[in-house]
């Protein structure tokens, strides 16, 4: 670590990136199922609010985009448009097998095997669909654990 | 009038901006966390106790990030509007009296002030809105003007009665004339048009048509990022203290309270309590409102501020003229 991520600005900017995540959600051509289990990780059971978590209604005001779903040929430019509309610094979290690698749909003739091969991915939450406590899981990671550094690309 | 430098630490710091702006973190900490009570929820915990910094981290996140402005946004706009539209909010709450009966900054007009105010915070979002050249942004500016047209009249009408009761233009005046018997007894429509009218300025449910996060992306904050973003949700938490301040001091009394006691320091404790207790009252009362009512289409918005709201301000304005004679 470098001397100026370590003095007091550097963990004050460290702090407020952890415990304000706005998340963005696309649904790459995904069955709903793991859509569903974002959209119950925000309901009162789970609560992800407590975690400083939003669900925000545009990318560009977006610090994380969570992708659900297999990137089919159709959704795969659409996919890299908004990843771009996002400011720096941010995140992809992959949610859901099918979003890891293909899932049920693999070997289908239309669809990409794992969103890593359009955008870069920081956080992958395996599951069919993954459960609202496995999001959390990854959401507490990023939280409490350093931010994984965006790889160059 | 004269600047001293106690004034410009004043206007500054204590009843000021710095005050105002801690107040506009602490009422969005408030609204989110009486919206998730309401809702079953617990709201913010991680940030500070009781997440109660919660705003603060999303506010410098937000300035950290990185700006992104659209090619065919413009430019200067995009550049000058946001501070201009800050300054509104802020330039208006120093004509608030906080911690005594008279305000940092006074003159015999500030009502007309006021309005200019009000009517200047949209314009800028407006502005703002075409100016980042987004589709959802001209949409939802549409629907901000339409929305402004309906909600201004009645708006005005309600403020224009504590001016009739009192007999006074100025903040500090009407404030005054309070001692005893607040205006919220002898206009309680008047309050009421002026709470409801204070929603749709503030965009909150159920008047939320012009950011309807459901129908048309952010609304007309659709396009921005970073700092500006930042800023333009700090100013409109600064309306929204602005708007509650406002409401305090015009139908509430301000900084009157029942206990007044001799001696500078306590009297500028107390008043300050007062005023901040009615402030807090007044955003409670606007974000049960907006917790417990869903969107209304803007056809039905337009009908009830001009069909409902319009004739009842003017009746109570009537009713005014009658008692302030």
């Amino acid at each position: 670590m470098s001397q100026a991520a370590d003095s007091f600005s550097g963990r004050f900017r460290r702090w407020a990136r952890k415990r304000s995540i706005w998340v963005f959600h696309v649904n790459a051509a995904s069955c709903n199922g793991c859509d569903i289990e974002i959209l119950a990780a925000l309901t009162p059971r789970y609560d992800a609010e407590r975690f400083g978590v939003e669900l925000v209604p545009s990318p560009r005001h977006a610090d994380v985009l969570l992708v659900t779903g297999t990137v089919n040929a159709q959704m795969k430019d659409r996919l890299r448009d908004v990843y771009e509309q996002i400011p720096e610094p941010k995140h992809v979290v992959a949610i859901g097998a099918c979003a890891l690698g293909g899932g049920v749909m693999k070997g289908c003739y239309n669809v990409g095997h794992g969103i890593d091969k359009v955008i870069p991915v920081d956080l992958y939450i395996p599951g069919c669909p993954p459960r609202p406590e496995a999001l959390l899981f990854g959401i507490i990671k990023l939280v409490t654990g350093e931010p994984p550094d965006r790889r160059e690309e | 009038m004269n600047l001293t430098p106690l004034l410009v630490a004043e206007i500054l710091l204590f009843p000021g901006l710095t005050f105002f702006v801690f107040m506009a973190f602490i009422l969005e900490w408030l609204e989110r966390k009486t919206a998730a009570r309401v809702q079953g929820r617990r709201g913010p915990v991680v940030a500070g106790p009781f997440g109660i910094v919660q705003p603060v981290a999303d506010f410098f996140k937000l300035s950290m990030k990185e700006e992104i402005v659209p090619e065919e946004s413009d430019k200067f706009i995009m550049r000058w509007g946001p501070p201009l539209y800050f300054a509104a909010p802020a330039a208006g709450l120093v004509f608030v009296p906080v911690i005594a009966l008279s305000a940092l900054i006074q003159n015999q007009f500030d009502l007309f002030f006021m309005f200019f105010i009000l009517s200047f915070t949209t314009l800028m979002a407006s502005l703002l809105g075409y100016a980042s050249a987004g589709r959802y942004s001209t949409v939802a500016v549409g629907r901000l003007v339409l929305q402004y047209s309906s909600y201004e009249i009645p708006m005005l009408l309600s403020m224009i009665v504590p001016a009739v009761l009192s007999g006074k233009l100025s903040l500090s005046g009407i404030v005054a004339a309070q001692s005893g018997h607040w205006f919220v007894l002898f206009a309680p429509v008047g309050f009421a048009v002026f709470i409801i009218a204070a929603l749709a300025e503030l965009e909150k449910p159920p008047f939320d048509i012009p950011s309807a996060s459901t129908e048309i992306v952010g609304g007309w904050m659709t396009e921005f990022s970073g700092n500006t973003l930042a800023y333009v949700k700090l100013t409109k938490n600064l309306s929204y203290v602005f708007l509650s301040a406002l409401s305090a001091t015009l139908f509430l009394g301000g900084p009157q309270g029942p206990i007044f006691v001799s001696g500078a320091m306590a009297a500028v404790v107390l008043h300050t309590f007062y005023f901040t207790v009615k402030l807090l009252f007044v955003a409670f009362l606007i974000f049960a409102i907006r917790t417990a009512l869903a969107r209304v289409k803007i056809d039905q918005a337009t009908r009830l501020f001009w069909t409902i709201l319009t004739p009842l301000a003017l009746v109570q304005l009537g009713v005014a003229v009658i008692l302030g004679w």
